[in-house]
């Protein structure tokens, strides 16, 4: 079966997230975006796992879903063009900080459970360890091969995954608290890595540069903070619809249950460039070295971003395909490009109507982005709306690159285009 | 690994009993493993060496460096505490061979047994005045239920952990054949031992057997469980023909920390110990800051412990939020949280679990707790937390970042209605405290502060006081709280 899986974001337990993130409202918008598997995130935390227990039923071998009646209580809120099945699977990202070989490292990881009692065995390992109650993603002083190592011995089908490998400041390659290979990181138990997650700010295309990175499948995730995130990076199936499909798919090499990732283009991601955000200071990578890693305004070192981190550690040029390459689609979110076309904010509440409306008409928003027809697109939303998804889908957006935390911008139209095409729109409106 | 001369002096000296004073940082361990390895080298068929230490952990310690310096060598070294020594001691003993040392729990039976009519508090007192006049006060007359008390404990084949080393004084005596093949006694921490402990001591010795005493006048702060550091004055008396050898060379702690700790130990009666030497020239960070309130100290050590590791959560991450670059090199193993008084933990506890921030509270193991096994996970042992301890835990420990916390005139010196303390040994016990920090020192104080149900407004701690004023760094920081912004993030309202 083809489906959708995001499989790495947060509950209303972690920090800095909305509290819409409990599993009616997962639901909800999994159906919206068009996504069929998503993680529970944050296990570890007790009150989490316990409403986890509550609210959900086993479903598909190491799946689960929301019991009716919860699911009932939001089922209006889905329109029927975009009802379909969500399952859960077990998954909580960690927060590694310790110190290995005298430098600090500060790494991510998701690690996944098929089953409670597995996810309940690593929930009662790190509670020894640190406090797993403060916060959905658990900070421990706990090196990350020991927690691969505690994962593994949980259950045979218990993996885990390092999460967006580039980030400079949690990651296993981050620039700030990574090592230079992943090998490094995990060191003996390094084969039990499968996959690794590109993260917001890199696609595969800069992946497939190190030949470091040729064992690993290539995935990608939400990471979202709050439901309406969701999906905004996802992984695409041709599989078994189970944990086991999905741990097959991504474990074993020869199989080709995994068809790709769907990505935000890169430079929308917080860390693509390299700078300091509060001197202002965007510089591509070939600038940074020009200052000497020096920010221009404060003279102190820039945040070095994803692309040079990727430079530096690259052995192959740019265009090169790694053995276990999959395609990728680079798409905005939707609320993004309507607000693009009104040359509004996406959060604003004229988009969300327009959001709302696509949504009931066409169906989720995955299918908008990537297979409705352009024309019917512009039957509902307008010429001008439709000319963006189009041109998403071709590629042809500028963006202005994200850097040191600060997300990149969008720029679909210019201000002369906007005006020109919404006059051709309202043309056509007359004939 | 080097030695510096003077640690090569004390590895080499030969001849005489040899006592070693050595301060914070200078090599002691270091030293007084090489110069084991070393004799031990030199050891004769049959000659063997005793190796005592004040933890069964510094033993553990003490034995994993010397099995790397001297290989199969170290049978001949028995390395253990004066507890665990005198405990083999005893079992070699035909009398003894079935005794076993009694747990807290069966003393405490046995005591209830014997005294029904006893409060708790009675009880403990009793025990006290025992376990005193076991280790202090033998020479003396001995309180009246001594008698019924180990009659009814040996009656049970026990001991309890006094009567190791006071059995073991008569056993060596009158029956010392089994020690003559020891030709040397090393004993480290020399100013924490006591009276029971330097009559064992001084019996033991003979010419034919040399003793090196190793440790540091300065850093003396178990007076209160019966400790004299005059054994340190009296050694050359103790022991005829003894030779002093100083270490002092700090290679720990930067300078203006090693500086700054020297200033309040300035004022110490032993005017024989020599002021260290920086080895380090790094030049750390000293500051000093007062918090209105105890809460308020607490939520300065978390806020500073998350800037210090660059942050812990990702979200408002970026360059501009995140600590200085060379803040962030540290990790949570890194730092220590130091206090006083076992109380002034409980805020600290509460701040940090609201941080996640992984943490541990190192007890005050009792010396009894040190001979039962501990319960282990490899992982909890290898995931690095901050430390949370006494003054008197920290001592031996080093971290990169240590905080003092209540560094207040009631506190440090320890002036409180129900305790008070003796100055000058509260005055080594704050610098044991600021001689664990190797890079960064914060000393901290709240103005005012709740102990015991009760509020005290606090001035500063007069050892602060000693520090000059130069060295003295004032932070003044407002600790930015968490945002709502941070909190609520854009959403649709219609879901």
């Amino acid at each position: 079966m083809r489906f959708y899986a995001d499989v790495h974001l947060h509950s209303h337990f972690s920090r800095a997230t909305s509290p819409n993130l409990n599993l009616e409202y997962l639901t909800v918008w999994a159906q919206l975006k068009g996504i069929q598997v998503v993680g529970t995130g944050d296990f570890v935390h007790p009150g989490w796992m316990k409403e986890l227990k509550e609210k959900l039923e086993p479903a598909e071998e190491g799946f689960f879903k929301l019991k009716d009646h919860y699911a009932a209580s939001v089922k209006d809120k889905v329109p029927s063009s975009c009802r379909c099945e969500v399952r859960f699977m077990l998954s909580c990202e960690i927060s590694n900080i310790y110190k290995r070989l005298d430098k600090v490292r500060k790494i991510h990881n998701v690690v996944f459970a098929p089953h409670f009692k597995a996810a309940e065995k690593i929930q009662s390992q790190l509670g020894n360890i640190g406090n797993i109650y403060a916060d959905g993603r658990p900070i421990l002083g706990l090196d990350s091969r020991d927690l691969l190592e505690i994962v593994l011995e949980s259950d045979p089908l218990s993996y885990l995954v390092p999460a967006h490998i580039w980030t400079p400041w949690f990651s296993a390659l981050g620039s700030k608290g990574g090592f230079d290979r992943i090998t490094d990181c995990f060191a003996d138990l390094s084969s039990h890595i499968f996959a690794v997650e590109t993260g917001l700010s890199s696609d595969p295309l800069m992946n497939w540069r190190l030949s470091q990175l040729d064992p690993y499948v290539l995935v990608s995730n939400s990471d979202a903070h709050s439901a309406e995130k969701l999906a905004r990076e996802s992984t695409i199936y041709d599989t078994e619809f189970s944990y086991r499909g999905i741990y097959k798919a991504l474990s074993d090499p020869q199989d080709q249950g995994l068809l790709g990732t769907i990505e935000f283009f890169p430079e929308e991601g917080k860390y693509h460039y390299d700078g300091h955000r509060a001197c202002q200071t965007r510089l591509h990578p070939q600038e940074t070295k020009k200052n000497n890693g020096l920010c221009p305004a404060c003279d102190k070192p820039v945040t070095v971003g994803v692309m040079s981190r990727v430079e530096e550690l690259a052995d192959h040029p740019e265009g090169r395909k790694s053995p276990r390459a999959r395609p990728y689609y680079s798409l905005i979110p939707l609320p993004e490009v309507i607000g693009e076309a009104k040359g509004v904010g996406a959060a604003s509440q004229s988009v969300e109507k327009v959001f709302i409306e696509m949504l009931g008409k066409l169906g989720n928003e995955m299918f908008i982005l990537r297979e409705c027809s352009i024309s019917d697109i512009k039957k509902v939303a307008g010429a001008l709306i439709a000319e963006g998804i189009e041109r998403m889908r071709q590629g042809k957006v500028k963006i202005a690159a994200g850097y040191d935390g600060e997300y990149g911008k969008i720029n679909i139209f210019s201000d002369s285009e906007r005006g020109a095409l919404q006059e051709q729109g309202q043309m056509t409106l007359f004939e | 690994m080097t030695l510096n001369p003077s640690q090569q002096a004390a590895v080499n000296h030969q001849g005489s009993h040899l006592l070693i004073i050595a301060g914070p940082g200078t090599g002691k361990t270091h030293t007084l493993t090489y110069r084991i390895a070393r004799l031990a080298s030199q050891l004769k068929e049959n000659e063997r060496i005793l190796a005592i230490t004040f933890t069964n952990k510094a033993a553990l310690e003490m034995k994993h460096r010397l099995s790397k310096l001297c290989g199969k060598r170290i049978e001949k070294i028995f390395v253990g505490t004066f507890h665990s020594f005198c405990f083999q001691l005893l079992q070699e003993h035909s009398h003894f061979k079935d005794f076993c040392v009694a747990l807290p729990e069966e003393i405490e039976n046995l005591v209830k047994d014997l005294w029904p009519q006893y409060a708790n508090s009675q009880r403990k007192n009793l025990l006290e005045k025992i376990s005193r006049w076991k280790s202090i006060d033998f020479d003396k007359e001995p309180p009246a239920e001594i008698a019924v008390y180990n009659n009814s404990l040996r009656t049970k084949n026990l001991f309890d952990f006094d009567d190791l080393l006071l059995e073991s004084l008569s056993l060596i005596s009158c029956h010392s054949s089994r020690l003559q093949d020891y030709r040397y006694i090393f004993v480290d921490e020399y100013q924490d031992i006591n009276a029971v402990q330097h009559r064992l001591l001084l019996k033991l010795v003979s010419p034919q057997l040399h003793l090196t005493a190793i440790g540091d006048p300065n850093q003396a702060i178990y007076g209160f469980r019966g400790s004299d550091v005059r054994f340190f004055e009296s050694f050359r008396e103790d022991f005829p023909g003894a030779t002093t050898l100083f270490l002092e060379e700090n290679y720990r702690s930067a300078p203006n920390l090693l500086t700054a700790s020297g200033q309040v130990m300035a004022k110490t009666k032993f005017s024989f110990v020599p002021a260290l030497t920086a080895k380090i020239y790094q030049e750390g960070r000293l500051i000093i800051y007062e918090a209105p309130t105890d809460k308020a100290e607490a939520e300065y050590v978390v806020h500073k412990i998350e800037k210090m590791v660059g942050g812990t959560s990702m979200f408002s991450h970026d360059s501009g939020r995140a600590a200085k670059h060379e803040e962030a090199h540290y990790t949570f193993g890194d730092m220590a949280v130091l206090y006083r008084l076992n109380t002034q933990k409980n805020l600290l506890k509460e701040a940090l679990e609201r941080s996640g921030i992984p943490y541990e509270i190192s007890g005050d193991k009792s010396l009894e707790g040190e001979l039962l096994p501990q319960a282990n996970d490899k992982y909890v042992e290898r995931s690095e937390k901050v430390s949370l301890m006494t003054l008197h835990t920290s001592k031996g420990l080093e971290f990169s970042v240590v905080f003092i916390i209540g560094c207040e005139e009631n506190l440090s010196p320890l002036n409180l209605e129900n305790f008070k303390a003796d100055i000058e040994e509260e005055r080594r016990l704050f610098y044991v405290g600021m001689t664990r920090a190797k890079e960064q020192l914060y000393l901290v104080r709240a103005q005012r502060r709740m102990l015991f149900g009760k509020t005290y407004e606090n001035s500063l701690s007069p050892f602060l006081t000693d520090i000059e004023e130069e060295l003295q760094n004032y932070e003044r920081e407002t600790i930015k709280k968490i945002s709502k912004e941070d909190k609520q993030l854009q959403l649709f309202k219609s879901f």
